[in-house]
């Protein structure tokens, strides 16, 4: 699961690169999905690097609790974010379905934990209710939006939010 | 892979010299990293356990020896001279000849000491200050040294050598040299020392390269406002090195510089706190004490809300202790007694510090890289280590840790 959707995200991504070859499906309205507790989020591939198996952890000092240390994937040091702890849900022991979302967001690595995840769609901007803020900067919500695909509501996260130390506010207002 | 033909071969008395691009070492320097680490994986398996493999263990001896091999080739592509620097600052120092209208000798010796490339680009405007600064106010005129014993020429004298895992560069020059009562004054007035203290002259003339000290009367184009000397201080301490200086009055200063060799490999020792790895360059730790029960004295004296601190006794100094659970995470209750610690002493520009850990591991060669991203806030750091066991440690700084490092 984990190979076969890293996979598909490469080729993805080179589909773009190309020119576009997959079509309608730009990479911008591409967005990997992963469930945490009952909820089912998304995220554009674009920041996606890979997704492995849970790995060895190393603690590290003066972090926020939900870094839950570091690994070290294949000689490259990446903190770990638990999706859980971030957005204040119930800590989960972690199982042979957790796995790691390694992103790479303004030339540094993440790794988020997720309870699993679900698979790449493409969900158009059409489908998609957008965040928006009154507040200004500071009330940036880590919702970037909500995408509809049939039944399912998915939530997109504004990754650079996600991956900041910015508190997660909810989003104050959606519409399309 | 696609082949780039960007190396080209360029022609040179010492054979035919390659150019390749400083990411393409990066890279392969990464991948040698990762290589070591995965052979050590390898070798050290656990489930090789209880095996008797005569063979293997003999293939896996050589393998390993071969890695160290290669890793050594790496680190050495990234080497280059000091000399390239070095000529930068002749060119300069011809300039400055011009603008202060003393005539110099400059005299450089030991260029060809290796250095890393990416310590050696940063080494030019920190050394460009120190050269400035000796040519500015070091040097006499030719009339005042007429007046002494002295040459009509001035001479500023740039050395290089490496001692250790280290490089030191040296600007020594045969000018006025310090003068105690000026410097002392100033740093006075600027708090660096009270009204009566009497610092030791290593100690004051390191004041002269803190942000906004200058003694020159007369502010000059040449040495700037003061400002050069903070380029030294914030390079250096990029760079993870040392600055001494020494000086006599009337016959001259040296500033010596004292830089790893290489920033990518780092000499160090494991350290163990709880469940946490640190690592601290060798050349940081003064020594390592345990304690006995008589050597802890507890110090209940505090400001404010402050926790009493304890102090080490060592030969009849007391060091203060410095817990890095403590500086790490301030509500920390639970903590291991000291006795069953052990110390390590640090000593850094603010003075002895001692700071227990759990247990002291290897001496080793790590591999270092830069703490981005949401690590980049850990402080007192230089960065992470990569352990040949595949762990990471984090790479004490002492001096931050000991000058507090407040977030």
């Amino acid at each position: 699961m984990d190979q076969q959707t890293t996979q598909q995200i490469a080729d993805a991504k080179r589909a773009a690169e190309e020119g576009g070859v997959a079509g309608a499906d730009s990479i911008d309205s591409m967005y990997l999905t992963f469930a945490v507790g009952s909820e089912d989020y998304g995220l554009t591939i674009g920041m996606v690097t890979e997704i492995v198996g849970m790995q060895r952890i190393m603690v590290v000092p003066d972090v926020p609790d939900y870094i839950k240390g570091v690994i070290n994937l294949r000689g490259k040091v990446i903190p770990l974010m638990d999706v859980r702890l971030r957005f204040n849900m119930a800590e989960r022991p972690y199982d042979d379905r957790t796995v790691v979302i390694v992103l790479e967001v303004n030339d540094a690595p993440m790794g988020l934990i997720v309870d699993r995840v679900r698979e790449v769609i493409d969900i158009p901007d059409a489908n998609i209710d957008s965040a928006h803020n009154f507040g200004g900067a500071d009330s940036r919500s880590v919702v970037s939006g909500l995408g509809r695909i049939e039944e399912r509501v998915v939530i997109l996260l504004d990754v650079p939010v996600l991956v900041s130390d910015m508190d997660v506010i909810a989003p104050q207002a959606l519409r399309n | 892979m696609s082949a780039n033909p960007e190396a080209t071969t360029e022609k040179s008395s010492g054979g035919a010299l390659l150019r390749v691009s400083s990411d393409k070492i990066g890279r392969l320097m990464d991948l040698v990293g990762e290589l070591s680490l995965s052979v050590s994986e390898t070798v050290n398996s656990p489930d090789l356990e209880g095996l008797d493999l005569v063979g293997f263990d003999a293939a896996a001896h050589r393998l390993s020896m071969i890695v160290r091999e290669v890793q050594d080739a790496a680190t050495e592509l990234r080497l280059v001279p000091v000399g390239e620097v070095f000529r930068r600052l002749k060119r300069m120092v011809r300039e400055l000849e011009r603008e202060t209208k003393k005539n110099i000798d400059l005299i450089i010796e030991g260029d060809d000491t290796a250095i890393d490339k990416l310590v050696a680009d940063k080494l030019y405007d920190p050394l460009l200050h120190v050269v400035r600064n000796s040519a500015d106010h070091g040097l006499e005129t030719p009339e005042e040294r007429a007046q002494t014993s002295k040459k009509k020429a001035g001479t500023i004298k740039l050395t290089a050598a490496q001692v250790g895992s280290e490089v030191r560069i040296q600007v020594i020059d045969d000018g006025r040299g310090l003068n105690r009562e000026k410097i002392l004054k100033i740093a006075r007035k600027r708090g660096f020392f009270g009204e009566t203290e009497e610092p030791e002259p290593e100690r004051l003339w390191k004041c002269i390269f803190e942000p906004g000290f200058s003694t020159a009367e007369k502010v000059s184009t040449l040495s700037g406002r003061g400002v050069g000397m903070d380029v030294l201080n914030t390079t250096m301490s990029e760079l993870r090195g040392r600055i001494a200086v020494d000086s006599e009055e009337g016959s001259g200063t040296t500033v010596s510089l004292h830089i790893p060799v290489s920033l990518a490999f780092l000499d160090s020792i494991l350290l163990r706190l709880g469940k946490h790895l640190f690592t601290v360059p060798v050349e940081d730790i003064s020594e390592i004490v345990k304690p006995g029960p008589s050597d802890i004295v507890g110090v209940s004296a505090r400001r404010g809300k402050e926790k009493g601190s304890d102090m080490l006794r060592l030969r009849g100094a007391h060091i203060p202790i410095l817990r890095l659970e403590k500086f790490y995470n301030s509500k920390v209750t639970d903590m291991t007694p000291l006795s069953e610690m052990v110390c390590i002493v640090f000593n850094t520009s603010r003075g002895t510090i001692a700071v227990p850990v759990d247990e002291v591991m290897d001496r080793q060669q790590v591999v270092m890289k830069p703490l981005v991203g949401s690590l980049a806030k850990v402080r007192a750091s230089w960065g992470c280590a990569l352990l040949p066991s595949g762990e990471v440690a984090i790479v004490l700084d002492c001096e931050r840790l000991a000058s507090g490092d407040e977030k």
